[in-house]
């Protein structure tokens, strides 16, 4: 009895840590740690207004990229 | 007086000469104009941002931004990216702090048409991606250069490009591993534990299910990278250290797994992703040096000018430097930098030549005196004939030099290759010996088989051995040691860029030292003051006159009257500078009677025909009123305290000095003698000295180098360990492989004596780790290591590797 919930902590414990580093590599990949210095400093500029500058600026990026090809297209 | 923040880049300046606007205050126009264009865009957090950090005034640039939307600028350095907009990649001067970089970024998101602008703080790089149907480069450039800032294009070579992404790469694989193997030791702990509590059959499996889980990415994800280097090794046929660890690794896998599905015996996952995990670390750090030198290296690039301006048939004409030919006059602007070797055409010129020489003092030129590639115009207009084309300049040279010296390099990492070759070889024969006698000769000889089969039993003890002999105590012997004293040196203000380091600087037999900078001071000093005429009055003029200049020798006399007398300025005019020469100036009393004064070398002297003599081998400085000498002051170049002691100490470790000199032969002989070097060579240039130092290796000596400019940074590079002040030229820095911070040659000193002390402890560890081996490999042959005490051993031998390496710290 007491193995049996050993074993699903463990589980548990492994799916959770797992997806977490998941999400780490996700950040990874997308260039977010290419810069120590740039990562730390920018961990001080959490306010609301700098969290939506940083969705405006993905979000802005992913709009010329969408125009750009519908101009192509229209070519 | 008091002294108040600018509330732009908040540097202190005296109240009185600052900017009054409301309530704020400025240092300067630039900051100023800053200040309230960030206040009218709604972007003044950045100052709550910036907090009590200061920055750079903005810098006043010339308008020169036209050149940005040239074709040649255009074809150089714009490139298009796959959906079809403009890219580029600049170097942003002026980044300090995080907010910097986030007014940046912040900034051009905000520009209609950019798409993408990526900053990197460490390296000052920004990667630009915007639409060239909405916004020019050249706007882009001015937004920059508005909120103080000043941007300048490289060339970001394919070669760069990879090597972020193989950085990013062999991050995530790292820390993947570093995940893994920290889970792993948590569960270890619970399976140690247990063996001496008591822990169930069941539970047991449990966990090493659980290592088994985290252990499989480390191997094959993070470890993949040493299974690629075994087998490009075996392609040469060579068995390198990768191969060693892969396959002491895969082994104990191999090994673990049927402990967890035969569910008897004790699994080395947790060892498996420990060797691993350090030796990924350490490769890591590789990785990162390679890189930051080549960012260094794009920085230099960067600050040469594109292009130049032509004069043919009197009509100026702006050229890419690559479209120079050989034969063209070139103009130059004073503060610039020149892109070709040439010969001066203008009558005369003044040249801040220390890019090249090292010598900080700017050299006089006259028509048909030599021009070389990078060095700075000081003071006017000039115009020189192009003598050399761009591929072949002085500048170029080096700069390609450096690029290849900085693609090959240690000679003992040959050798470790070396010594893991053998030992891969001597282990794998033997595993493969004791398996053929197990499975062949065992009966015969009596072994103890326990029951079990007869081709498992040999394959286990086989597995023993490689396993039992995995280099984990001789993987940590080296790096444990070398990481404790770098991190004792770096206390000291010593940086060493890689472990190795402290090896060669250990072995080393050949120091050879740059003068300027390293043994000298590398600034003017009064050395002899001579006033023959006190009057304060004419001191004051003297003052005035020394403050109209910019050039160092009258800097460093300044610096001597500010400390020796107390003065204060006074209205000259007609100031004119002569080149080379000095300064003359007028000056109009009180009752309206003008003098004429002059202060210079002995040529102004002659110049204006006055007879006055006076002989030396240093730099001399005269000041003249009305054909009268006032002072005479005598300037040198200071030879560092400890010098002479330093050298001695050195001599005592068993090392011959040398030192190279761009300098002339008196002042490098005197120098020589005063601090008891036998051996110099004076008049060298940078690739001569970066020769010296290659005859030297081909000798078989281990050389040593220290120096701290442009100009050595060649020779630097070629030397088996470089050593560079910590005031050196970024070039210098990035090409060497110690850093010395503080600049004193005691630190040096250390430096030698705290490598030699790792060195012993290191020669200490290699040798605990092969005792271990040679008792440890017999066993496991016979077959008496049971799984346990391999285990436990392996913890064992590493635990008393990392405390022997300990005993460093300990001061003797």
């Amino acid at each position: 009895m007491i193995d049996g919930t050993l074993l699903m902590m463990l589980v548990v414990a492994l799916v959770v840590s797992f997806a977490i580093l998941g999400v780490f590599i996700w950040g990874a990949k997308g260039g977010q740690f290419d810069d120590g210095e740039k990562m730390m400093g920018g961990l001080l500029f959490d306010s609301t207004e700098d969290l939506n500058d940083a969705r405006k600026k993905e979000q802005k990026k992913m709009n010329a990229k969408k125009e750009q090809k519908k101009s192509k297209l229209d070519k | 007086m008091s002294k108040i923040k600018c509330d732009h880049c908040h540097l202190e300046y005296d109240e009185d000469i600052m900017i009054k606007d409301d309530s704020l205050h400025f240092c300067c126009k630039g900051c100023q104009g800053v200040y309230h264009l960030l206040k009218d865009d709604g972007l003044d957090s950045f100052y709550e941002k910036l907090g009590n950090k200061t920055i750079a005034p903005p810098l006043t640039t010339d308008n020169d931004v036209e050149k940005f939307d040239t074709k040649s600028f255009e074809d150089n350095f714009i490139k298009t990216t796959d959906e079809g907009f403009s890219r580029i990649d600049l170097i942003i001067e002026g980044i300090h702090c995080a907010a910097c970089v986030w007014l940046n970024e912040k900034v051009l998101y905000d520009t209609d048409g950019i798409v993408e602008a990526n900053i990197n703080f460490s390296t000052n790089k920004a990667k630009i991606v915007w639409d060239e149907d909405k916004i020019k480069l050249s706007e882009i450039i001015l937004k920059i250069r508005s909120i103080g800032y000043n941007a300048y294009a490289y060339d970001a070579t394919i070669a760069d490009e990879k090597a972020t992404k193989s950085k990013r790469d062999f991050f995530i694989r790292m820390m993947v591993a570093v995940f893994a193997t920290m889970n792993i030791m948590m569960l270890s702990v619970a399976k140690y534990t247990g063996f001496f509590t008591g822990i169930s059959e069941q539970v047991r499996n449990y966990i090493h299910l659980g290592e088994f889980i985290l252990a499989t990415p480390v191997l094959f994800y993070s470890g993949w990278i040493f299974y690629k280097g075994a087998y490009y090794g075996l392609k040469n046929c060579i068995l390198n250290m990768d191969f060693l660890v892969s396959s002491g690794a895969t082994f104990s896998y191999i090994y673990s797994l049927y402990v967890l599905f035969g569910g008897k015996g004790e699994s080395y996952f947790d060892s498996v992703a420990m060797i691993i995990t350090f030796v990924l670390v350490g490769k890591y750090l590789e990785v990162i040096g390679k890189k930051s030198a080549v960012d260094t290296l794009d920085k230099i690039k960067s600050s040469i000018p594109l292009e130049a301006i032509i004069i043919e048939d009197n009509i100026k004409k702006v050229l890419p430097i690559n479209s120079v030919k050989v034969g063209d006059i070139v103009e130059l602007k004073a503060g610039e930098k020149a892109s070709f070797d040439g010969a001066l055409e203008s009558s005369s010129a003044s040249f801040d030549e220390s890019s090249i020489s090292g010598e900080s003092l700017p050299i006089d030129k006259q028509k048909g005196s030599k021009i070389f590639s990078g060095t700075i115009n000081c003071e006017k207009v000039i115009r020189y004939k192009v003598l050399k084309s761009y591929e072949d300049s002085t500048l170029n040279s080096i700069v390609t030099l450096l690029e290849d010296s900085l693609s090959s390099k240690p000679k003992i990492e040959h050798k470790a290759n070396e010594i893991s070759k053998g030992f891969s070889v001597l282990i794998l024969s033997l595993a493969i010996l004791t398996f053929v006698v197990w499975y062949y000769f065992g009966i015969d000889l009596g072994f103890d088989y326990e029951g079990a089969e007869h081709f498992e039993k040999s394959f286990i003890v086989a597995i023993s051995v490689i396993v039992i002999a995995c280099p984990c105590a001789l993987a940590l012997a080296t790096p444990i040691a070398s990481l404790i004293g770098i991190s004792e040196l770096a206390k000291n203000g010593l940086l060493f860029k890689e472990a190795k380091y402290i090896e060669t600087l250990a072995t080393a037999d050949t120091l050879v030292m740059d003068k300027t900078g390293t043994i000298t001071k590398g600034k003017l000093k009064v050395k002899k003051a001579k006033i023959l005429d006190d009057n304060t009055h004419k001191l004051n003029l003297l003052y005035t006159l020394l403050d109209s200049s910019n050039h160092p020798i009258s800097n460093s006399v300044k610096e001597y009257m500010k400390n020796n007398f107390s003065l204060e300025s006074k209205d000259l005019f007609d100031i004119k500078s002569i080149d080379g020469q000095g300064v003359v100036a007028k000056y109009k009393n009180i009752d309206g009677k003008v003098f004429n004064i002059l202060g210079g070398n002995m040529k102004l002297l002659k110049t204006y025909n006055i007879d006055y003599k006076f002989e030396s081998k240093n730099s001399i400085y005269i000041f003249v009123v009305d054909s009268k000498v006032i002072a005479t002051f005598e300037l040198e170049d200071e030879i560092k305290e400890g010098a002479k002691e330093f050298i001695s100490n050195i001599k005592k470790l068993g090392l011959d000095v040398v030192m190279l000199t761009g300098d002339n032969n008196a002042t490098a002989k005197n120098v020589a003698s005063n601090v008891g070097i036998k051996n110099y060579i004076s008049e060298v240039d940078p690739i001569e000295k970066a020769q010296f130092i290659q005859d030297l290796k081909n000798k078989d000596k281990n050389v040593i180098m220290v120096g701290d400019g442009i100009n050595d940074s060649v020779a630097l590079a070629k030397s088996d360990v470089s050593i560079a002040m910590g005031s050196s030229a970024d070039i210098a820095l990035s090409v060497s492989d110690i850093v010395l911070l503080d600049n004193s040659l005691n630190s040096l000193e250390l430096a030698f004596t705290l490598s030699k002390r790792t060195y012993k402890f290191i020669k200490q560890n290699l040798f605990i780790s092969l005792v271990y081996n040679a008792i440890t490999i017999p066993l496991a042959m016979a077959g008496y290591v049971i799984p346990l005490v391999a285990a436990l051993s392996m913890s064992l031998s590493s635990l008393i590797v990392v405390a022997n390496s300990m005993r460093i710290k300990l001061k003797k």
